[in-house]
């Protein structure tokens, strides 16, 4: 009998223990766990490096294929062979993936700048410094490649149903958290325990920062600031490249996208559009005279991005001469203005040192004027900064949306002005407002 | 191999041994001896009337005059069972003295209803099916060995009425199988109903671990169960009947009760079967030999080399006897079954003990034990376009010579594998390890208090293997160097179950019963992973790789519920009952834990036992709520969380996209349902008909959250949705003369669902497939673009070079005003529309049994589903471009002038077209096709106590359809809501053939011998 009373009163301990229905996940922490650790809010700064890594690579690819960089190849989807020829359909991933990518990037940044109020007395000062400028910068490029991509875009998304601005409003605001970004690390350099352990091995916070400055500024026609940040980045050394690592089994995220269904391969008429004596090819493609795409685009494929554990380039350094150039010409000073183009076009092997591509072009003959200037800018932009993205926001500057240019046919410059919004805001989100409309005629500016 | 013989000898041995010897020596035994009679026909006695004692083997039929006899009965009070066909079994106490002869005589009355068919409901107490207010169905033993089936949902195939259960894949070993009571009745949580066995709840998960094929669903893990385990299943379709079962029993209740051995000395049953299965017709592919620029081309058709003759064995033993005291059923099971697919095969090892044993007089011990091993080689079909077969077959060109040069296989073009460099070279195999037993107590301290309590367990380790060799896909990504996983999961369920029912007589002729109980069950199901790629050239195991990654999942569900119930019977005619069951599940938020699931039913039998035309009448009608949990891939739903994402080798937090729901709360169904069970002519006829209604409340999905915010998406109740329909059930006994007798039985359902409203806008059930969820719709309607029509004359619209024009393209339709223009009206105006509906407007089955001479049974048993509508995508793959391999394909490349001549790019236009691929799924298949006969020569009888038993016997033999593909039964999407590893799927998603492993013929000869 006193068995038997020890038994149940086992069982009892056991049930009782067993009828316990507050199960956590063991699998994935809660908002609670993440937030309000120190650890965990250094692991948000990792996760946002990531999720950036991710709306980078969907910004440049949707741009690539909606301009004249990139097409599908055989076994890609047919959404991304109609994205090729200038057509994007409302719900699409190419539509999509870039908003919602961004999005989650910026909402990480802001779980990241909560996180350092929050978690005030806890960081050090030069570490707290670090976390914020990192999530000012990154949340600044999130939105300013959905401003390149999407005639309106929430800025506030903090709140359940986020309301669109226009360009005006957003590229400000994308310059201020830029502008934050440079006056903390202004204030306090980061620490080194941020820039050793929390920092992307590879990537100078500060240069990225002042680049960013320097390609807003441009976009909003500030040429002095274009050129006194541009004169801030690093032009020699390790610093002067800031490149996202993938160590096996990450992935590089364009290596991602040339295999299967989301395949897509460069051009062939980016590498034969070039000027005689045009190295840069050799750094992004193998010249291919064979490998034609889905709807028979001609391609070459990458050389840069083949190995899936290449680094993707953050910005390519010579950008910052470029935009440089840009804003001397337009300030007024053409011999200046050349002189910087020139070192992006005679930047040959050995050159600065960086691993960036190279064009072992001569030096621009004669003088040139200011119209000739900003045309070879913009056709050395073309080359240089394949697969940035940066293409379409050059078309829409110069009004060269040439509408969609179905196969056989080739574009060249942009094929369309904007995307459709995002399905996944829309369907969710009375503020959405409705689809631009694209130009009828072209070629065209775009309306803001 | 030698493992597998040294396990089979282990096996014979333990049952051997088992076979206890110790029971043979029986005590004393006396004589029943009497006559049966027929009261309706002037007290006629009846021939061929079966009188069993039950509880033992001792049994006989009667003689021309109704009389029989039955020695060697032990002594004590027995009780006899007399059953003929078409009229009502019933039973009578004998008291059997030793040495004596007891007469016992009895009348029989004409029914073709069986109204006291003892089923177990939703209370874990039997009773009477006259008492219950819903309907019940019930497949017995005899049913289940006659299908001849490797699974007991094979064998459950067109036997009830209501439930459509559907082979979604022909892979050995049953394929995987989803059984659907009474519709589709959640989004999300699957459309399996919950299977108890033995009183243990049983994971019947379909998860793949590794990715072979998303959403494909090579077997569901009821194919561990041996069928010829089983005496009988009882089928609880509706949420009124199943409210019991609380927040789990949306989708009706499966509960499969194994046999538990007779009184008596050891009986052997040794029933050996060999089976050879064929793929029913191959596909018609492009075989034109010339090219789209007329040069001509060699030509090759891969089903050859993908799909062979395949062979099964399966060998099942079995032991069973004992005494008052102790009972006994032990069986030993062994099957292997290669697949018509190349490489693929299945293989199960089983072994069940299930003893009683009486502890006291008021208390008796019930122990089940069953252990599988199922081993699989499987190949990746349906959606996985990188290595599955069935993909790389219809994405390849049929002027692709896959034929391997100096040792290397090519690699198609565009999409997919080499077929035969798959079947050459990778490999997926499984393992699974599975235990399922149970211990209950039952204790009668009062002859009406019964109190019971049990535990079960289902205790399974699965591991999954996948091995993918160097350059076996196309381009570079990680998979081009080689994969090589292994994932393990440990799924464990346990359940305790307690019940106490009193009955009591308050009054006159009013019974009462109450009954009050608990059940607690507890899901843990962990799982890890570790694979590899970068693989060595030698070597097949995750640590012949370079390059590695793992992962770990851990998840745990709870549920706990009480209940009461109060039962009153008014002179045996009219039955009342009413319970709730109160219910709390871990998934669901603490706020909104708690739940009341009532039902109230009432059964009236009206007439019964009358002969002439009407012999019997039920009436019954039941009205019952029950609920439905998420899923394993949902369990932590209210959980506000993070997730991990590592980059440049760093740990890294980032929200998880889907955002908590701290409320969340389960869904619910209410369902009435009011039915008659009539008997006719004498016992000839027999129909049970029932008439439900079902709503569902709150069903679960995920409502979209504006993207800007960084989250997309949360899981919350979205809608409703109602099934109604009717089922019917007719058992005739057509023929009944001495050498000749023939039945048939016909089920009919009907069932129509409907999305009544959605707090969300409509919605892919799957992310990219056209199944749709849109209110006013039934549930997982087919919507996209459709060909545009003329509104006048609805003549397809065509446009200069003779190609159909998209709905959808602006290209082919214009701008708003000239899409009217070309319509003649506004009919095409929108862009995409319902296009087919995936649901059957009806199913049914016919059953015909005839017996010859008592020594010869032929049975066939057609099934239908009839007007449900199928999307062909693989056809729509084989008519892309970079396949271009399907017969219409061809008909583009005939030379100009020729009527069959397609315009060029047709197909590719059609491609854009989705209601060109919508086809009518209307089929009946000749399911199961048997001949049996009974070899009871008397040298064979010294042997062979009851004879031996031939069996010819085919499985889907012949199919009427218009389908176009492989066979209009598979479905890509799976059998249950996903599992871990899964990609999510929901109960909406059906009627999709995109590259399903082709349902074959079987044929199977088997044996049965007893001794």
């Amino acid at each position: 009998m006193r068995m038997m009373r020890r038994f149940a009163a086992a069982l009892a301990a056991l049930s009782a223990g067993a009828c316990n229905l507050d199960l956590q996940n063991p699998n994935q922490p809660t908002e609670g766990q993440v937030t309000t650790s120190v650890a965990g809010v250094i692991a948000l700064a990792t996760g946002l490096q990531a999720r950036f890594a991710e709306s980078y690579g969907n910004f440049g690819y949707m741009a690539g294929l909606v301009n004249d960089e990139f097409a599908s190849t055989s076994a890609a989807l047919i959404s991304i062979s109609d994205a090729e020829q200038g057509s994007v359909a409302p719900g699409t991933a190419i539509a999509d993936n870039v908003f919602n990518s961004i999005y989650r990037t910026v909402r990480t940044a802001n779980d990241l700048l909560a996180g350092s109020v929050a978690l005030q007395g806890e960081l050090d000062a030069g570490t707290r410094s670090g976390l914020r400028a990192l999530a000012f910068a990154l949340k600044a490029e999130a939105l300013g490649e959905a401003l390149q991509s999407y005639q309106q875009l929430p800025i506030n998304t903090i709140v359940t149903a986020p309301s669109y601005v226009p360009r005006a409003e957003a590229l400000p605001y994308v310059r201020a958290l830029l502008d934050s970004a440079a006056a903390e690390i202004a204030a306090t350099a980061p620490s080194a325990f941020f820039n050793s352990t929390i920092l992307t091995p590879g990537v100078s916070l500060p240069n990225v920062i002042h680049l960013l400055r320097a390609r807003y500024a441009r976009i909003a026609g500030d040429n002095a600031t274009a050129l006194s940040a541009s004169n801030l980045v690093a032009r020699t050394g390790t610093a002067a490249l800031s490149a996202l690592t993938y160590p096996a089994p990450a992935v590089n995220f364009y290596a991602n996208v040339t295999g299967g269904t989301n395949g897509i391969a460069v051009r062939r008429q980016w590498r034969l559009s070039m000027a005689a004596g045009d190295q840069r090819f050799n750094y992004f493609v193998i010249p291919s005279t064979t490998l034609t795409g889905r709807v028979a685009a001609l391609l070459d494929p990458w050389n840069r991005y083949a190995n899936p554990q290449s680094p993707l380039p953050v910005y390519f350094p010579d950008e910052a001469l470029l935009i440089k150039s840009e804003a001397l010409a337009n300030l007024g000073d053409l011999p200046q203005s050349q002189a910087v183009l020139d070192s992006v076009r005679t930047d040959c092997t050995g050159g600065r040192g960086l691993d960036d591509p190279k064009a072992c072009l001569p030096p621009i003959a004669g003088a040139l004027t200011l119209p000739e200037m900003i045309a070879e800018i913009y056709s050395q932009r073309r080359y240089e900064l394949l697969g940035t993205g940066l293409r379409w926001e050059d078309s829409r500057r110069r009004n060269l949306i040439r509408g969609p240019v179905a196969t056989p046919g080739v574009p060249a410059d942009g094929q369309r002005c904007w995307l459709p919004y995002a399905v996944g805001d829309r369907n969710a989100n009375p503020n959405v407002p409705p689809n631009p409309t694209e130009p009828a005629t072209f070629p065209s500016g775009c309306t803001y | 191999m030698t493992l597998t013989f040294a396990r089979r000898g282990a096996l014979v041995l333990a049952l051997a041994l088992l076979a206890p010897a110790s029971l043979a020596g029986q005590t004393q035994t006396g004589t029943i001896r009497g006559r049966i009679t027929d009261p309706a026909a002037a007290g006629r006695g009846l021939p061929d009337v079966q009188v069993l004692v039950t509880d033992t083997r001792i049994g006989t039929v009667t003689d021309a005059n109704g009389n029989y006899s039955l020695s060697g009965v032990p002594i004590g009070t027995r009780v006899l069972s007399v059953r003929r066909i078409g009229y009502q079994p019933t039973t009578q106490r004998v008291t059997v003295v030793a040495g004596e002869a007891t007469t016992a005589d009895v009348a029989l009355n004409v029914s073709a209803v069986n109204l006291s068919e003892v089923v177990v409901t939703g209370t874990g107490t039997a009773t009477e099916k006259r008492k219950v207010g819903t309907s019940i169905a019930t497949v017995d033993s005899a049913l289940i060995s006659r299908a001849q089936a490797l699974t007991v949902d094979q064998a459950m195939q067109g036997k009830i009425p209501g439930a459509q259960i559907t082979q979604n894949s022909g892979g050995p070993g049953g394929g995987g199988i989803s059984v659907r009571l009474r519709g589709t009745n959640s989004f999300i949580s699957g459309s399996d109903p919950l299977y108890i066995v033995d009183g243990v709840i049983v994971d019947n998960g379909s998860a793949q671990l590794a990715d072979l094929g998303t959403r494909s669903n090579p077997q569901n893990r009821l194919a561990d169960i041996n069928p010829s385990d089983i005496e009988r299943i009882e089928i609880i379709r509706g949420a009124a009947a199943a409210a019991l079962y609380g927040s789990r029993a949306n989708n009706g209740v499966v509960q499969i009760f194994t046999k538990r051995g007779s009184i008596g000395k050891p009986r052997f049953t040794l029933n050996t079967r060999y089976s050879t299965s064929e793929l029913r017709e191959q596909q018609p592919f492009n075989f034109y030999p010339f090219d789209a620029a007329g040069l001509p081309i060699a030509r090759f058709n891969y089903q050859n080399d993908i799909f062979d003759r395949a062979n099964g064995i399966e060998q099942n033993l079995t032991v069973e006897g004992g005494s008052d005291q102790t009972r006994y059923f032990i069986s030993g099971n062994f099957s292997n079954e290669d697949g018509i697919l190349a490489t693929t095969s299945s293989r199960r090892t089983g072994a069940r003990a299930n003893i009683q044993q009486r502890l006291s007089s008021r208390l008796v011990a019930n122990i089940t034990s069953n252990y599988i091993t199922t081993n699989n080689q499987l190949q990746a079909f349906g959606e996985q376009n990188d290595y599955g077969i069935m993909g790389s077959l219809f994405f390849a060109p049929t002027s692709v010579n896959f034929a391997p040069v100096n040792g290397v296989y090519p690699l198609p073009p565009a999409l997919g594998t080499n077929p035969l460099l798959a079947i050459a070279r990778i490999r997926n195999p499984q393992t699974i390890d599975r235990f399922i037993g149970s211990a209950k107590l039952t204790w009668t301290p009062l002859s009406r208090l019964l109190v019971d309590y049990m535990i079960g367990i289902d205790n399974a380790s699965f591991e999954q293997r996948q091995f993918i060799p160097r350059s076996a896909v196309l381009g570079t990504a990680p998979l081009a160097t080689g994969r090589s996983q292994s994932v393990f999961q440990g799924t464990r369920v346990v359940n305790q179950d307690g019940v106490t029912s009193y009955e009591w007589a308050p009054m006159g002729s009013i019974e009462m019963r109450t009954t009050a109980g608990f059940n607690h069950t507890a899901q843990r199901v962990r799982l890890t992973q570790a694979s590899a790629n970068g693989l060595a050239p030698v070597g097949q195991l995750v640590s012949a790789g370079s390059v590695f990654s793992a992962a770990q999942t851990d998840i745990e569900l709870r549920t706990l519920g009480f209940y009461g119930q109060q039962e009153v019977a008014w002179n045996d005619r009219l039955f009342l009952s009413g319970a709730v069951r109160y219910d709390a599940s871990s998934t669901f938020a603490p706020s909104e834990r708690w739940q009341a699931f009532p039902k109230l039913s009432a059964s009236f039998v009206a007439i019964a036992d009358r002969p002439g035309m009407l012999n019997s009448l039920r009436l019954r009608s039941a009205l019952g709520w029950a609920g439905s949990q998420p899923g394993l891939l949902n369990a932590y739903s209210q959980y506000i969380s993070y997730v991990q994402v590592p980059f440049a080798g760093r740990p890294g937090f980032v929200n998880a996209t889907d955002f908590g729901n701290p409320d969340l709360r389960n869904e619910r169904a209410r369902e009435w349902e009011i039915g008659a069970d009539m008997g006719f002519l004498g016992g000839r006829v027999a129909t049970e008909a029932t008439y439900y209604d079902r709503i569902v409340s709150d069903l679960l999905f995920f409502r979209p959250l504006p993207t800007s915010t960084g989250f997309s998406r949360q899981f919350a109740p979205i809608g409703t949705m109602t099934n109604k329909g009717l089922e019917l059930l007719v058992q005739t006994r057509n023929v009944d003369a001495p050498r000749f007798s023939w039945s048939s039985t016909i089920t009919y359902a009907h069932n129509k669902n409907l999305v009544d409203s959605l707090a969300i806008q409509d919605f892919q059930s799957a992310g990219g497939y056209p199944n749709r969820i849109r209110a006013g719709e039934p549930v997982g309607v087919f919507y996209g673009s459709y060909a545009a029509r003329n509104c006048a004359t609805g003549a397809l619209l065509v446009d200069s070079l003779g190609r159909y024009r998209r709905s959808n393209q602006a290209a082919d339709m214009g701008t708003a005003a000239q899409r009217v223009a070309i319509s003649g009206g506004t009919c095409n105006d929108s862009l995409n529309a319902v296009i087919g509906d995936p649901n059957p407007k009806w199913t049914g089955a016919l059953l015909n049994e005839f017996t010859i001479a008592k020594k010869v049974r032929l049975r066939a048993l057609l099934d239908g589903v009839f007007g449900n509508k199928i999307m062909n995508l693989s056809t729509r793959a084989q008519n892309a471009g970079i396949a271009s391999n399907s017969k219409e394909y061809e008909r583009e490349l005939l030379p100009y002038g020729d009527p069959r001549k397609l315009p060029p790019t047709f197909n590719s236009r059609t491609q854009g077209i989705f209601e060109y691929w919508i086809e009518d799924g209307t089929f009946v298949k000749l399911r199961e096709l048997s001949a049996s006969y009974t070899l009871d020569a008397p040298g064979l009888r010294r042997y062979f106590r009851e004879g031996v038993d031939l069996t010819l016997s085919g499985r889907n033999l012949y199919v009427w359809t218009d389908y176009s593909g492989y066979d209009p039964e598979i479905n890509l999407f799976g059998t249950n809501a996903g599992g871990l590893q899964s990609v999510q799927t929901t109960a909406a998603d059906r009627g999709f053939d995109f590259g399903g492993y082709p349902i074959p013929r079987v044929w199977s000869l088997s044996a049965r011998f007893t001794f």
